[in-house]
C-alpha cells in the first residue's frame, strides 16, 4: 500500500489530535480564516477566492461552488446558508466522520461561506441517525459562540452570524436540498418543484445556498493557502482533494483523502488495501448507491467529476463499493433498488410507482417465480422511469441496475431457471 | 410542498411571446405557462396534478412534451413559454413519455371502472384510452388497499384508486386555506388523509371530488347513484345564498343526483361550490313535500283543490279592503323567490293600495347599501373589513375571494365588533373605534367592507375610521342580504314605503289587531324571525294568514291556509346576487304533481282580484331595470343589533350564523343530516372559567324571559367578547329567537347521569 497518494486537508490530525476541542483546533490555525475574512475581506472577496480554487460541490452534483452563489439575486436583503449533512447517499460516510471529528472546521467553513453569499444566519440539517454527531457539533457550536466566533458582533466587527441546528428524522429525500428546506422548515421531506430555484425562492421563501459539509469545510483551507493551491491539484475543470469512502470486498475500507485525478485502481488497491486474497475483481460503484457499476476495464480511470462521467458514471458524494467475485448482484440491485423504493417520497408518478414494480419484480425472482420476460421488464420499466421525475432519486434507481444486468445478464438468468444460486465465483 | 398561485392577471400580460407549438405559431401573454398556451390552439396536453386555479405541482408527470434544445422532456405543467420556443405535443418520444407514465400509474390501479362513480367522466380512463396499453406487464398482484376509507361527513376515499396527483390536498392548502388534508406515509404507501383522528370537515369538501382526476374522492350523497350518460344536465344558479355559484345540476328521473360547479365561471363562483349548494338537494325529492293545499279548520289540515283555495284567499283579500282598507294587509317574503315573482308581488300588492311589504325576516338594512362592486373585485382589495356574521356562513364561496386576497395579494383582513371573520386567514379583530383606526393604518390601498347588513348598537361610533380614509381610497361595499334573493327583491318593492309596515311592525300590528290578512311567500319567520314570540302572537291574531312553502314549516303551522309551491329546481326565471346581477335559474325537474309556482300563484290570484300584471315578456327587461335602480326612500327597519351587557351577572346574546342551518330546505333533507349544526354556546376562555364549564360540556340555555334552550354544545373561543355568548340562529331544536329581541341569559350546565 502506497501512502503517498493520501493527503490530508480535511482528515488532518483525525486519530492523533481531539479536534474536537476548540483550542486544539486553533492550535492548528482554526477559525483564523473566518476572522481574516470578516475583518479583512469584503464578502466578495471571500466569493472570488472560492471562485478562483474551481471548487465544485462535493455532495453529489459537483456544481461549481462559487457559480451556485452566484445565482442569488443582488438586491435581496435575506439569504440563507444551510449546509446539507444529510449524508444517506449508500456507501458514504464521509460527512459522518467529518462531523464527528472536526466539527470546528465545518463550522468555520459554513460562516466563511455564510459570510460571503452576506447571508446572517446559517443553518447545518444533520441526519437524524447521527446523533453523537449533533451532540459533538452543539458542544462546538456553544464553544465557538463562547468564543465569540459566531452570534452578535463577531470577532468584533460589529457583524452578527447567527447558526443553527437542525436535525432530521431519517429519511434520504430530506438529502436533496429542496426536501431537505421542506424538512428544515418543518413541513414534509418532498422535494420542491423548480424552477424557482433555492437561490431564488429557498428557505422560507428566501435566497437560499445549500453546500455539502465537505465543500464547505474546504474553504478554510482554500483561504488559507490560496485558491491556487487547490486549483492546481489534478484534472484542471475538477480540481482539488475529495475524501473517498471506500467499502465493499476491500482489505481496508475507510475515508480516504486524495487529490482527484486518482485512479480507481490506486483507490482500490493502494489506498484500501486492494482484494481480499484469492478474490477476483467484479465491479465497483464509484459515487455511491446511485451510481452505475464500473467495471475491470475500468479500473484506470481518473477519479474525477468528468472522467467518472465519461465512463458511463458519476463521482456522486465520492463513495466507491467494491464488489468481488462473492458478490449476487441480483440481490445486490435487489437491496439497492428496495432502498430507493421505500425511500421515494411518493409525490411523483414514475419513482413511486416504477421503482416499486421493480422492488416487487425482483423479490419474486429471488424467491424462485421468475419468468423469462422478467429480465427485459426490469430494464425497460428501469428506463422508462428515469428522466421523467420531478427529483433525482428516481433517476437513481436505473444505473446500477442496468449496468449490472446487462454485465451479468446470467446471474438474473439462473435465478429465473432456478439454478442454484451462482455466486461464488461462477462469474464467466 | 409551497403554494403555488396561478397568475392570471391580465394586467401583468401585456407582452406578448412568440413560440412554436407542434409547427403552429402561438402568440401569447409573457408569463404564460406551456399547458395553457396549448389550449389556446385547441391542443391537448393531457394533465392530472396541474390545475388552472390550483397552478402547477410537478408530481403527475403525465403531460410532458418535447422543446427542442432541452435533452430531457419537459413537463408542460411548469414550463414558462419563451420567446423562440419550439414544442411537441405530440411525436414518438413524447408518446413513448406518456405510455410509460400511464403504464405506472395503471400498475396498482384497480380495474374497477364499471362500478366506478367516475366511469365515463374519468381522466385516468380517457387517457389509458389515448396512450394506455391494453395489458399489464406487471404480472405480480395489484396492491391492495381500503375501499372505503370515511374522510368526515360528506366524503369517502378510495385508496387503490387515487393516484396522488394531490389536488386535494392542495385545494384545501391554497384555496380554503384550511389545511386539512395532506399525504401520509410515502413511497407507494402515499396516501390521502386528515391529521390522525380527524375528520375532513370543511364548508368546501365537494370540490375535492370534482378535482380528484380519477374515483378516489366520492361525496356520500352521490356515491354509487348514478353513471353520468344516465344523468341529464341543466346548467342554473345556485339559489341557496346570494353568491348565485353558476351551478350544473344533474337529473335522473326527475331526481336532482347532484350539483357540480361550472369552471368557466370565474365571476362568481370562481369554480368552487360550497357544501350547502352543492349537498342540500335532498329536499326535493322528500315525502314530505307538500303537494295539495291545505286548509286549517278547527285546529287540523284538510285539502282542498287549488280553485278553492285561491278562491279563499281572493276573497279573504277583498273582504279586508272593504272592511279596513290596504293597511289591513300584509306580505312577507320576495328573498328566496324569483326575481320575477317578487316582482309579481309587490305589483300585485300595490296595485291594491298595500304598503305593508317586507322581504326581511331577520332584521337586515337596503342591500342597496353595498355597492356594485362585483365579486372579483373583492379579491383585489388590500384592506378586507368585516362587519357582523362572517361571510365564510352568509356567503361561503365569497369567502374564498378573502382567502384568495390574502394568498395572493397578501391583503389584510380586519373584523370589527362582535364577530370574528372566521376566514382562515390572519386576521385582526378589533372592538374599540381607535382599534379599528389603527388596524386600517395610514395606506389602506384598496379597501373592500363586508357587512351583514344588521345595525347594532355603537355600530356607527365603531366605524368612524371609515370617514376618515384617505380620500382617493377606493371603497367596495358588500352586503350580504339574509336571503339569496334579497337584494332583488328589495329592488323589485319588496318593501314597506311611505306609512308601510315592515316585518317585525306588521307582527306587532297584527298583534294589535290591525290586520285581517297575511300572505307569508316562501320565508319562515317563526325560525327566523329576531322576537319569535311576535311572530307568534302576530300570527296568531291575524284572521287569515296564507303560507307558500314546500313543506309545513314552523311558520306554514301558524296559516289558515298553506299553498304548496316549486323549488327553484322546479321553474326558471332569474335571481339577483350580492352584486345586483342578475342571474338565470333555469328548472331541471318537474314539479310533484300539484304543485305550482308562487309566481303562477300571484297570477291566478291577480285575476280573482282584478289586477293586471305585467306580461311576461315586459318581465325580464323590468327586472334588469329595477335592480339597477336604488330604491327611493331609506325604508331602514327599526331594529339594532343590541351589544349592551347583560344586567345582573347573565350573558348577552350575539346570534351566530352557520351555513347548514334553517328549517325549511335544510330541515326537510334527510341525506345530510349530518351536516346539520349542532347548537352551541361559544363563550370567552374567562366566561368558561367563571361558570366552570369546558370545551364540549352540554348546557342550556335560560333566557330572561322564561323560555330554555336545551342541550347545546359549549365552545370555548377567545374572539367572543366576555360576558357574552354566541348561540346559533336558525337551529330547528333551539331556535335563538324564542329567548326574545335582546336576551340576557343563563347558562346551566347539564348533569350527566350514571
Amino acid at each position: 500500500m502506497s501512502t503517498t497518494l493520501i493527503t490530508p486537508v480535511l482528515t488532518k490530525g483525525i486519530g492523533e489530535l481531539n479536534l474536537r476541542e476548540i483550542a486544539v483546533y486553533r492550535e492548528q490555525g482554526g477559525y483564523e480564516q473566518l476572522r481574516r475574512a470578516v475583518v479583512e475581506l469584503s464578502p466578495k472577496d471571500v466569493a472570488d477566492i472560492c471562485n478562483g480554487s474551481n471548487l465544485r460541490g462535493r455532495g453529489g452534483a459537483g456544481f461549481p461552488t462559487g457559480r451556485k452563489w452566484s445565482f442569488l439575486p443582488k438586491d435581496a436583503k435575506t439569504r440563507y446558508m444551510v449546509c446539507n449533512c444529510d449524508e444517506a447517499e449508500p456507501g458514504t460516510f464521509k460527512d459522518h466522520m467529518l462531523l464527528e471529528e472536526t466539527p470546528h472546521q465545518i463550522i468555520e467553513g459554513i460562516l466563511i461561506g455564510a459570510y460571503a453569499i452576506g447571508c446572517d444566519h446559517a443553518y447545518i440539517y444533520i441526519r437524524g441517525e447521527f446523533k453523537r454527531g449533533y451532540e459533538i457539533m452543539r458542544d462546538a457550536v456553544q464553544q465557538a459562540r463562547d468564543a465569540g466566533f459566531l452570534g452578535e458582533n463577531i470577532f468584533g466587527s460589529g457583524k452578527k452570524l447567527e447558526f443553527t441546528i437542525h436535525r432530521g428524522a431519517g429519511a434520504y429525500i430530506c438529502g436533496e436540498e429542496t426536501g431537505l428546506l421542506n424538512s428544515l422548515e418543518g413541513k414534509r421531506g418532498e422535494p420542491r418543484l423548480k424552477p424557482p430555484f433555492p437561490a431564488i425562492k429557498g428557505l422560507y421563501g428566501e435566497p437560499t445556498v445549500v453546500n455539502n459539509v465537505e465543500t464547505l469545510a474546504y474553504l478554510p483551507y482554500i483561504m488559507r493557502n490560496g485558491p491556487e493551491w487547490f486549483a492546481k491539484v489534478g484534472p484542471e475543470r475538477s480540481p482539488g482533494y475529495k475524501v473517498v469512502s471506500i467499502s465493499g470486498h476491500v482489505v481496508k475500507p475507510g475515508n480516504y483523502e486524495v487529490p482527484l485525478g486518482t485512479t480507481i485502481r490506486q483507490l482500490i488497491y493502494d489506498c484500501a488495501g486492494g482484494l481480499r486474497p484469492g478474490r477476483t475483481f467484479m465491479g465497483v460503484q464509484p459515487g455511491g448507491g446511485s451510481s452505475a457499476c464500473l467495471f475491470e476495464e475500468h479500473l484506470d480511470v481518473s477519479y474525477d467529476f468528468d472522467s467518472v462521467t465519461k465512463a458511463g458514471s458519476m463521482l456522486g458524494s465520492g463513495a466507491m463499493v467494491v464488489f468481488d467475485d462473492t458478490t449476487d448482484f441480483v440481490k445486490a440491485a435487489y437491496t439497492l433498488i428496495r432502498f430507493f423504493s421505500h425511500e421515494s417520497c411518493g409525490q411523483c408518478t414514475p419513482c413511486r410507482e416504477g421503482g416499486h414494480w421493480i422492488q416487487k419484480t425482483l423479490e419474486r425472482i429471488l424467491a424462485g417465480g421468475g419468468v423469462d420476460s422478467d429480465v427485459d421488464v426490469i430494464k425497460s420499466a428501469a428506463h422508462q422511469l428515469t428522466g421523467l421525475n420531478l427529483c433525482a432519486l428516481g433517476d437513481s434507481i436505473e444505473p446500477f441496475l442496468a449496468s449490472v444486468i446487462t454485465r451479468y445478464e446470467d446471474q438474473f438468468r439462473a435465478y429465473i431457471k432456478r439454478t442454484p444460486a451462482p455466486a461464488v465465483g461462477a462469474a464467466s | 410542498m409551497s403554494a403555488a398561485v396561478p397568475q392570471t392577471d391580465p394586467a401583468s400580460h401585456a407582452e406578448l411571446v412568440t413560440l412554436s407549438i407542434d409547427g403552429v405559431e402561438v402568440r401569447v401573454p409573457k408569463g404564460t405557462l406551456l399547458v395553457e398556451a396549448a389550449k389556446t390552439i385547441h391542443t391537448d396536453i393531457p394533465v392530472y396534478c396541474y390545475h388552472e386555479k390550483l397552478g402547477p405541482a410537478g408530481l403527475c408527470r403525465i403531460c410532458l412534451v418535447e422543446i427542442d434544445g432541452m435533452p430531457k422532456l419537459q413537463i408542460a405543467c411548469n414550463t414558462v413559454v419563451a420567446d423562440g420556443m419550439k414544442v411537441h405535443t405530440r411525436n414518438p418520444r413524447v408518446d413513448d413519455g406518456r405510455r410509460a407514465i400511464l403504464e405506472f400509474f395503471l400498475l396498482n390501479h384497480p380495474l374497477d371502472c364499471p362500478i366506478c362513480d367516475k366511469g365515463g367522466e374519468c381522466d385516468l380512463q380517457d387517457y389509458a384510452m389515448a396512450w394506455g396499453s391494453g395489458s399489464s406487464r406487471m404480472i405480480d398482484p395489484k396492491t391492495s388497499k381500503p375501499k372505503a376509507v370515511d374522510l368526515g361527513p360528506t366524503i369517502v376515499l378510495d385508496e387503490e384508486r387515487c393516484i396522488v396527483c394531490q389536488r386535494c390536498v392542495r385545494f384545501d392548502q391554497i384555496i380554503t386555506r384550511e389545511e386539512s388534508l395532506r399525504t401520509e406515509d410515502r413511497a407507494v404507501q402515499t396516501i390521502i388523509a386528515t391529521a390522525t383522528g380527524k375528520p375532513y370537515v370543511s364548508d368546501f369538501t365537494g370540490n375535492v371530488t370534482e378535482l380528484c382526476p380519477v374515483g378516489a374522492l366520492t361525496s356520500k350523497t352521490y356515491r354509487f347513484r348514478s353513471r353520468p350518460w344516465d344523468n341529464h344536465r341543466t346548467t342554473t344558479s345556485c339559489t341557496q345564498c346570494s353568491v348565485g355559484c353558476r351551478m350544473h345540476v344533474d337529473e335522473r328521473g326527475n331526481t336532482v343526483l347532484r350539483t357540480m360547479s361550472v369552471p368557466e365561471d370565474d365571476a362568481l363562483s370562481d369554480s368552487w361550490l360550497c357544501d350547502r349548494g352543492r349537498y342540500n338537494v335532498g329536499f326535493v325529492n322528500d315525502e314530505r313535500r307538500l303537494t295539495m293545499p291545505l286548509l286549517k279548520q278547527d285546529g287540523a289540515w284538510v285539502q282542498i283543490d287549488w280553485a278553492d283555495a285561491l278562491d279563499l284567499w281572493a276573497e279573504k283579500i277583498k273582504a279586508a279592503l272593504a272592511a279596513g282598507g290596504p293597511e289591513r294587509i300584509g306580505a312577507i317574503g320576495g328573498g328566496r323567490l324569483l326575481n320575477e315573482e317578487a316582482l309579481l308581488a309587490a305589483h300585485l300588492h300595490r296595485a291594491l293600495g298595500v304598503e305593508n311589504l317586507d322581504h326581511r325576516i331577520g332584521t337586515q338594512t337596503l342591500v342597496h347599501h353595498g355597492s356594485f362592486a362585483n365579486h372579483v373585485d373583492l379579491e383585489n382589495a388590500n384592506t378586507i373589513i368585516t362587519l357582523g356574521r362572517p361571510p365564510s356562513q352568509l356567503a361561503p364561496v365569497l369567502d374564498l375571494r378573502i382567502r384568495k386576497a390574502v394568498s395572493r395579494n397578501g391583503a389584510r383582513l380586519i373584523s370589527a365588533g362582535d364577530y370574528a371573520a372566521d376566514s382562515f386567514v390572519p386576521e385582526t379583530h378589533v372592538t374599540t373605534p381607535a382599534g379599528l383606526k389603527d388596524a386600517i393604518g395610514a395606506n389602506p390601498g384598496r379597501v373592500a367592507m363586508i357587512w351583514d347588513g344588521v345595525f347594532f348598537e355603537g355600530g356607527p361610533e365603531l366605524t368612524a375610521a371609515m370617514h376618515d380614509l384617505p380620500a382617493a381610497t377606493r371603497v367596495d361595499r358588500y352586503v350580504l342580504p339574509e336571503t339569496p334573493n334579497g337584494r332583488g327583491a328589495e329592488a323589485l318593492g319588496m318593501i314597506p314605503r311611505g306609512a308601510g309596515l315592515g316585518t317585525g311592525a306588521m307582527f306587532a300590528a297584527a298583534r294589535d289587531g290591525k290586520l285581517d290578512v297575511l300572505s307569508i311567500l316562501g320565508a319562515n319567520p317563526v325560525l327566523r324571525y329576531p322576537d319569535r314570540a311576535l311572530a307568534e302572537d302576530g300570527l296568531r291574531a291575524t284572521p287569515f294568514v296564507v303560507v307558500t312553502d314546500l313543506f309545513l314549516t314552523e311558520t306554514a303551522e301558524f296559516a289558515n291556509l298553506v299553498l304548496p309551491v316549486c323549488s327553484a329546481f322546479e321553474k326558471s326565471g332569474t335571481t339577483t346576487d350580492l352584486a345586483g346581477d342578475v342571474l338565470p335559474v333555469v328548472g331541471s325537474v318537474r314539479p310533484p304533481d300539484g304543485v305550482l309556482a308562487d309566481g303562477d300563484l300571484l297570477v291566478e290570484l291577480a285575476e280573482r282580484l282584478g289586477v293586471t300584471l305585467p306580461m311576461p315578456d315586459e318581465l325580464e327587461a323590468k327586472v334588469r331595470e329595477l335592480v339597477k335602480t336604488p330604491p327611493a326612500d331609506g325604508a331602514v327597519p327599526a331594529y339594532v343589533r343590541a351589544t349592551a351587557a347583560a344586567p345582573g351577572g347573565a350573558l348577552r346574546v350575539i346570534a351566530d350564523a352557520a351555513i347548514f342551518t334553517g328549517g325549511g330546505t335544510l330541515a326537510f333533507d334527510t341525506a345530510i343530516r349530518e351536516l346539520h349544526a349542532r347548537p352551541h354556546a361559544r363563550i370567552n376562555p374567562a366566561t368558561a372559567r367563571a361558570l366552570a364549564l369546558a370545551d364540549g360540556d352540554p348546557v342550556n340555555v335560560a333566557g330572561d324571559n322564561g323560555t330554555t334552550l336545551y342541550d347545546l354544545v359549549v365552545r370555548v373561543d377567545e374572539r367572543v367578547a366576555e360576558g357574552a355568548v354566541a348561540l346559533l340562529d336558525g337551529v330547528v331544536r333551539a331556535p335563538l329567537n324564542a329567548l326574545g329581541r335582546a336576551p340576557a341569559v343563563r347558562l346551566e350546565k347539564v348533569p350527566v347521569t350514571a
